[in-house]
């Protein structure tokens, strides 16, 4: 991130020339197949929503993000609309702690690439980018972006797939299920630290109790129990480390969404 | 849903998780986020997500009331064990809907 550092990362990026790093692909793809099938998920339950399917599909192209956009149209019609908007900009939330890593390093770029980025800030990306902030600014800009471009495009592309393939899968196979396993299968996964365990198993405890409230309420009084409590163990772990100050690194070990690997 | 009602919640959505992602890269600038906040977002999305699937499981298709079906507890249960075991969301997804159909299959 210092100067010293920007001039000796500048040595080993040669082809300044070139507009797409490939570079970018070949970290992203390994992050991107796991994906797959998860915006194949997406794209079922965008046919299946109550949602109009050419909204539903939009979501890949307007709010990006796959947990949310799968809790956005499974819920649309569901729940109250304003639930709705409240689960998936919390899910999305998480990404406020990426945006404020990222902001030394965005300091150093123009004011256009400053308002774009964020756009494509999700979690593959920041795994990612968070670990070649030393690079110089060009060459920073020009990964970042060929790598949100990549992931921009192939994302659309599963979620189509996923809507294209869904209509002919049986009802019998019961796909509607797909989306509860397939969050399962993301919390389990971000569960590395004991303040997440706390606040999954809060989080679901209350929601269960809850489950019984109209318009998919049970999630919203769920999710900021399970958040508290999170932030209480939080600041437990901190005290008993010595050190009141969390961690400096906000994405590991935290939510990595839809990763596996990062 | 109308198809009014449907743009106007996705964009109230992308508007509000652009900013999520924008602001403070665009505000902060030497300073770094509050511990009380970072410490608040940092388990958000497991909360969130797990909240949704119990709530999603126990709660019935009308929004109201609850009603459990085995074979969808099943499944999310195979695909949190795989999950944990394997690390990996494709063997958690194969899992846990493996589980679905052997367990609408046989019960």
């Amino acid at each position: 991130m210092n100067a010293a550092s920007n001039r000796r990362s500048a040595t080993f990026d040669g082809r300044r020339s070139a507009l797409f790093d490939r570079t970018a692909l070949a970290d992203g793809l390994p992050l991107f197949v796991p994906a797959i099938p998860f915006g194949f998920v997406v794209g079922v339950a965008v046919v299946e929503s109550e949602m109009p399917a050419v909204v539903g599909w939009s979501t890949s192209l307007t709010i990006f993000a796959g947990a949310s956009q799968l809790a956005t149209v499974t819920l649309a019609g569901v729940a109250s609309v304003w639930a709705v908007v409240v689960a998936a900009l919390v899910i999305n939330s998480r990404h406020v702690m990426y945006s404020a890593a990222m902001a030394p390093t965005f300091r150093q770029q123009p004011r256009w690439f400053r308002w774009l980025a964020p756009f494509v800030l999700i979690d593959q990306v920041f795994a990612l980018v968070a670990m070649r902030t030393d690079r110089d600014p060009t060459a920073f800009r020009r990964y970042y972006l060929s790598l949100g471009a990549f992931l921009y495009v192939a994302w659309a592309g599963a979620v189509t797939l996923g809507m294209a393939i869904g209509p002919a899968v049986p009802t019998e196979w019961r796909l509607d299920v797909a989306p509860a396993v397939m969050f399962t299968g993301l919390v389990v996964v971000s569960l590395e630290r004991s303040p997440a365990v706390v606040a999954a198993v809060v989080a679901a405890v209350v929601g269960l109790l809850a489950a019984g409230l109209p318009d998919r309420l049970g999630i919203v009084v769920g999710a900021s129990a399970g958040v508290f409590a999170g932030a209480i163990a939080e600041t437990r772990r901190a005290r008993r480390a010595g050190d009141v100050a969390v961690d400096p690194d906000p994405g590991r070990g935290g939510f990595t969404g839809v990763g596996g690997g990062g | 849903m109308t198809f009014a009602v449907a743009v106007a919640v996705t964009l109230a959505i992308a508007l509000g998780t652009y900013l999520m992602r924008a602001a403070p890269a665009l505000l902060l600038a030497d300073r770094e986020l509050p511990s009380v906040a970072e410490r608040a977002l940092r388990n958000v999305g497991p909360a969130v997500l797990a909240a949704l699937v119990v709530v999603s499981i126990a709660a019935t298709g009308d929004g109201e009331g609850t009603g459990i079906e085995v074979a969808e507890v099943a499944a999310v249960a195979a695909a949190g064990v795989v999950a944990w075991w394997r690390r990996n969301l494709i063997w958690s997804l194969v899992a846990g809907m493996a589980a679905l159909w052997i367990t609408l299959a046989f019960v």
